[in-house]
């Protein structure tokens, strides 16, 4: 015992010696330059143009290395690129409306090769139907053959109302595009600059970077073979651009051709599903100054969020974007050293009620449906009425984000002045006046008006509710409590493959989130449209159809205010939809890292790189 | 026996076919890949849709289109098998390429790790049958066994990634840690020798203060920062290497081994700074090698010289002790290798990672740094797996070896003399190792099916990530593509432990019965 004693008393004194030895060892202080990027999924190419490359990761990834005209922020605002260039409408009739596209002088690629007017050439190849069909290069649209550039920008806005090729002007560096009508949102159809020279070379077989001459010889003959609707020449560089970019691996033996961009940012090598790296641009000039400290960005692909949380702890990471739920933000804010930015999302979750057949589906014979007149009406209203959506608020999205409002239009997002101006007077103060308790005694009248006994027997409801997701099943069981109250008896259909049965007659109401890629004057317009490409409600409402045929046209912010309250005014009135909650996001930022400001769309976390600082 | 396994091999082709048509139906029929543009706003949706289906051959029945994708696989025997595209645009050829080195690289270590742990501690518990060692290790391994390893992964990474790095910039351990460190030691080892009262806590004492006593002094000279063994140390550990090896392979009282291991042992201090010479300025995996081969050698003719009759076990216990001091020779390099890895930017003091394959900013030619980084992202996956798989071993092999110790031939043993070490581990241990074998050539097959949560919590990309993707995206031909080899694996290993069983035993003959 007396030597066990000792023994600790001489570890006692070793140890706090070893903390003196150790206390006078210097902190370590290192000026990063570093971002380490978290992403979900991982890249699966370089040209996100491809129906195996396109995600937003890869987005994310081309836009620091491409700048183009315009930009969406982090408030969902399309922002002009005026370092790069600039555009205007030049011609603004009923039948022909023309919009011009002209690079600044000086702006290069990153092999130094200067940006012109020509290289805005290839957008129009790769959005026209037309232009694909008349050069031999094959129908977008067919079922069997694939076109030569088989990308997925056919068929969309601009193919279905551009006139002609784009012209060049004389000093080459403006495009003039004609449309046959105005259309809305036009400055999102504009051209892109693409490296045609370096696609030229590799299409043939070119291996390693020309020199400026020999490219802006490569780019006349791309030129020349875009006017004279070559197929020749064009299907080889389709051939380049549908499949060479659909690389994972970049190293040193990587044909540099491939890496040719004009962003702040270039590729300088990529691991197969793990990880892409990119190094500071020195001759970046298309886009806002670098004013920050930056020179590598990382992204790292982690797919499990505790996973990435804890790299995030560990200094693996800087910034850590994933989904929302109140445990994991709850761990995130327990980590030091790093802030919590709450984000919104693009998706706005909402609940559906069924109205009348969708196309190619059983006749719908339910309770909602518009054949029943008012009865029907009444039911919808008192369903609607029914949605705890406070409480959904409150237990749901509020530990995450700390937004306990719903979402009352289903047009406009939540934080725009429009917003509360549309909010105001769209009719959906139908489902806002009074308490839960208050609307569930309106809604146990409409319902007890048709089913006096609806409280005994309650009216069964069947809902598709999808699977695999846990915020959705506790949504659904706050909802089913609550219609309880009310003598609804909610019969949920739990289905993993729930999108494919969207508009199933089988259903009387549907509940999941509508995702936009863009802000567009349409926004919802598929939905309510009569022939609406996502109207899986059978909803039709002639009214409703003549105000969204008018907003294809270019309109001004009140206008447009007005028109999508008048649109939700109606809808409302048929009681069909309401909305929730915008899906929240979170992101979690290295607290040294100043001036990360994640936006909603598309490129969402990197649109402002050139702020970035440590 | 040829014909029994060309039998074998007819019955595996029957049955990849039918379980491949199946699987790859019911995988069709289960989801529908165009779900994501059915939710979609874009204006173009249905131009996405018609490109998808294209690209997809969505417009084939599954059970017609099983056969589109047959027709490639079965390439295979006129040598340009297809496996077709993934939905990414990559051939699931070069996926699987690409996956199996990362698995294996993952999965291999823990395994191997696993079954050397598993079933020395296994074989330690049968001898101390029903003592407080067996007890605990009992208790133990069927807690690992029942942990699930997302949970195991986030408290490794909590404690040994993330707090330890924080540890690491202030390394000093407090007084408490040390104590409980110091208790632990005794405790384990106190266990495993067992014995009386008196020796129990003789071991536990000793153990106590040894481990306690190296903690402080490590703690003292900060050699989490600057670890390493040095010239003395790494021959000590090869003296205790000999001793060791030789006792547990032919006796301690056979001179001539101990000698020639002995032998080894002075070589391999002898070895140590040109070693370390070659290795700094001849880097790469040749120098390794050279070290390797130069100390084996060695081993072989001081088992030679050393040696008058029965050279093949002498020769074998030299070798032995080569190879694993050489292995402590590397280990050294790398602990000497920990300084300048934590010091390079990319790492900057927090050594371990809990994430992915490698540092994708660490930019050194350095062979030892480099090899550093891949050792320390594989360290908490191995551990986690590990953990969780050698609890197994230690039933299983703790099971045969009890067994196998109630024999009538083990009491003929030890009825006519022989030494207890001989009983057990010529007479007892090598048939324990009979049914053993065939579970590991099993295992080694489920290995290659990657782990896929393992790989999920790790970031890593291999076959289980693979699978996943497959499920998650409809990906029929990527699926089908981990399906393929896995299937195909896992039928060649049960042909395989029976060959192996039937070699090992002679008892038992393949083919018999047919």
């Amino acid at each position: 015992m007396k030597l066990q004693r000792s023994a600790k008393f001489a570890l006692a004194i070793t140890a706090s010696a070893a903390l003196a030895v150790s206390l006078l060892t210097p902190a370590q202080a290192a000026t990063r330059s570093t971002v380490i990027l978290h992403e979900t999924n991982a890249i699966t190419g370089l040209n996100c143009s491809l129906s195996a490359t396109n995600s937003t990761t890869c987005s994310a990834v081309s836009y620091l290395q491409g700048m183009g005209f315009n930009y969406y922020n982090n408030k969902k605002e399309l922002v002009k690129n005026t370092v790069f260039g600039s555009y205007k409408i030049v011609k603004n009739t009923k039948t022909d409306f023309r919009t011009s596209w002209t690079v600044n002088p000086g702006r290069v690629w990153s092999d130094g090769t200067p940006i012109t007017g020509e290289d805005l050439l290839l957008s129009h190849v790769l959005q026209s139907d037309a232009y694909s069909i008349a050069a031999g290069l094959g129908d977008p649209k067919s079922k069997t053959a694939k076109p030569a550039f088989n990308g997925l920008g056919y068929s969309g806005v601009y193919a279905d109302n551009i006139v002609g090729e784009p012209t060049l002007s004389a000093d080459k560096m403006t495009v003039t595009l004609r449309f046959k009508k105005p259309i809305a949102n036009w400055d999102l159809y504009g051209p892109g600059p693409a490296s045609v020279h370096a696609l030229v070379l590799m299409a043939e077989g070119k291996k390693a970077l020309g020199t400026v001459a020999e490219n802006e010889a490569a780019r006349d003959r791309f030129v020349a073979a875009f006017n004279a609707k070559d197929s020749v020449l064009l299907k080889k560089i389709g051939k380049v651009w549908s499949e060479d970019f659909t690389i994972t691996t970049v190293d040193k033996t990587t044909n540099p051709l491939l890496l040719v961009s004009n962003g702040g940012f270039i590729l300088d090598s990529a691991v197969a599903k793990t990880s892409v790296t990119l190094k500071k641009n020195p001759k970046y000039n298309s886009g806002p100054a670098m004013s920050g400290s930056i020179d590598t960005v990382v992204f790292k692909f982690i797919g499990d969020g505790t996973a990435a949380a804890q790299a995030l702890a560990n200094g693996e990471l800087d910034v850590y974007a994933g989904q929302a739920t109140a445990d994991g933000v709850a761990a995130l804010k327990k980590i030091s050293a790093v802030n919590v930015v709450g984000v919104e999302q693009v998706a706005y979750e909402h609940w559906d009620l069924h109205y009348d057949t969708v196309v190619d589906e059983a006749p719908y014979t339910g309770l909602f449906s518009v054949k029943d007149g008012a009865k029907s009406l009444a039911l919808r209203q008192a369903f609607l009425l029914g949605i705890p959506r406070d409480e959904i608020m409150e237990k749901l999205i509020a530990p995450i984000n700390g937004v306990t409002t719903p979402l009352s239009s289903t047009w406009v997002s939540p934080g725009s002045a429009l917003y509360s101006k549309v909010i105001a007077a769209n009719g959906s103060s139908f489902l806002t006046r009074g308490t839960q308790a208050s609307r569930n005694l309106t809604a146990l009248n409409l319902v007890k008006k048709y089913y006096p006994n609806a409280l005994k027997s309650p009216v069964k409801v069947r809902v598709l509710v999808p699977g695999n997701n846990p915020r959705r099943a506790s949504e659904f069981a706050l909802a089913k409590a609550n219609m309880a109250k009310i003598g609804f008896d909610l019969v949920g259909d739990v289905r993993t493959d729930w999108p494919s049965l969207l508009g199933n007659s089988n259903y009387d109401a549907y509940f999941f989130a509508w995702v936009a890629s863009s802000v567009t004057q349409r926004q919802s317009a598929e939905v309510f449209d009569t022939n609406g490409g996502n109207n899986i409600l059978g909803y039709s409402n002639p009214a409703v159809d003549g105000i969204i045929a008018t907003l294809d046209t270019p309109l001004s912010e009140a206008i447009l205010g007005a028109k999508y309250i008048a649109i939700e005014r109606l809808t409302n009135a048929d009681a069909i939809t309401t909305g929730v909650f915008v899906h929240p996001g979170v992101v979690a930022v290295n607290k040294d890292l100043k001036n990360v400001k994640p936006g909603p769309l598309s490129p969402q976390m990197v649109w402002n790189f050139w702020e970035w600082t440590y | 026996m040829f014909a029994f396994i060309m039998r074998r091999l007819g019955v595996l082709g029957v049955i990849l076919m039918g379980s491949s048509f199946i699987l790859y139906n019911l995988a069709a029929y289960s989801g529908d890949p165009l779900a994501d543009l059915k939710t979609s706003t874009d204006p173009n949706r249905d131009f996405l849709m018609i490109s998808l289906s294209r690209e997809l051959q969505l417009d084939v029945p599954p059970p017609a289109r099983y056969f589109l994708w047959l027709k490639g696989v079965l390439g295979l025997f006129v040598g340009h098998a297809n496996f077709g595209m993934t939905r990414e645009g990559a051939t699931v050829g070069a996926d699987l390429a690409q996956a199996i080195p990362v698995t294996l690289r993952l999965v291999l270590a823990s395994t191997i790790l696993a079954i050397v742990m598993g079933i020395g501690i296994g074989v330690v518990t049968a001898l101390r049958q029903y003592s407080r060692f067996d007890y605990s290790m009992t208790f133990v391994s069927f807690l690992m066994f029942s942990l699930p390893i997302f949970w195991v992964a986030v408290l490794l990474k909590q404690y040994l990634a993330i707090s330890f790095n924080n540890f690491l910039r202030e390394p000093n351990v407090p007084l408490k840690g040390l104590f409980l460190l110091a208790l632990a030691s005794g405790i384990f080892w106190a266990s495993v020798i067992g014995g009386t009262r008196k020796t129990f806590w003789t071991v536990f004492g000793t153990a106590t203060l040894i481990a306690g006593g190296m903690v402080a002094i490590m703690d003292a000279m900060n050699w989490f920062l600057h670890p390493g063994l040095g010239p003395i140390i790494v021959g000590g550990l090869s003296v205790g290497i000999a001793y060791g090896v030789t006792q547990l392979s032919v006796g301690i009282t056979n001179k001539a081994a101990l000698r020639a291991s002995l032998t080894v042992s002075a070589a391999t201090l002898l070895v140590y700074y040109p070693a370390n010479w070659v290795f700094d300025n001849h880097q790469g995996a040749l120098g390794v090698f050279a070290i390797f081969s130069i100390l084996i050698t060695v081993g072989v003719f001081a088992g030679i010289s050393f040696s008058k009759i029965d050279r093949g076990p002498i020769i074998r216990t030299a070798v032995l002790t080569a190879f694993l001091s050489s292995i402590i020779i590397v280990v050294d390099k790398f602990m000497q290798t920990w300084q300048p890895y934590m010091e390079t930017d990319a790492i900057n003091y927090r050594p371990v990672p809990t994430i992915g394959q490698r540092s994708d900013l660490l930019d050194t030619q350095d062979f030892w740094v480099s090899n550093l980084d891949l050792v320390m992202h594989l360290f908490l996956p191995t551990v986690a797996l590990t953990l969780i798989s050698f609890a197994g071993y230690i039933r299983y092999s703790r099971g045969t070896l009890l067994e196998v110790l109630n024999q009538d031939y083990i009491r003929t043993a030890r009825a006519k003399g022989l030494t207890e070490r001989t009983v057990i581990m010529r007479h007892a241990f090598r048939n324990t190792m009979i049914p053993l074998t065939t579970i590991m050539v099993v295992d080694f097959a489920g290995v290659i099916g990657g782990a896929l949560i393992t790989e999920r919590v790790f970031g890593w990309s291999g076959m289980g990530t693979l699978f996943y993707r497959g499920i998650l995206s409809f990906d029929l031909n990527l699926l089908m593509g981990v399906f393929f080899v896995t299937s195909t694996l896992s039928v060649l290993a049960n042909l395989v432990a029976d060959l192996l069983y039937s070699a090992l035993d002679p008892r038992i003959r393949v083919g018999s019965g047919a």
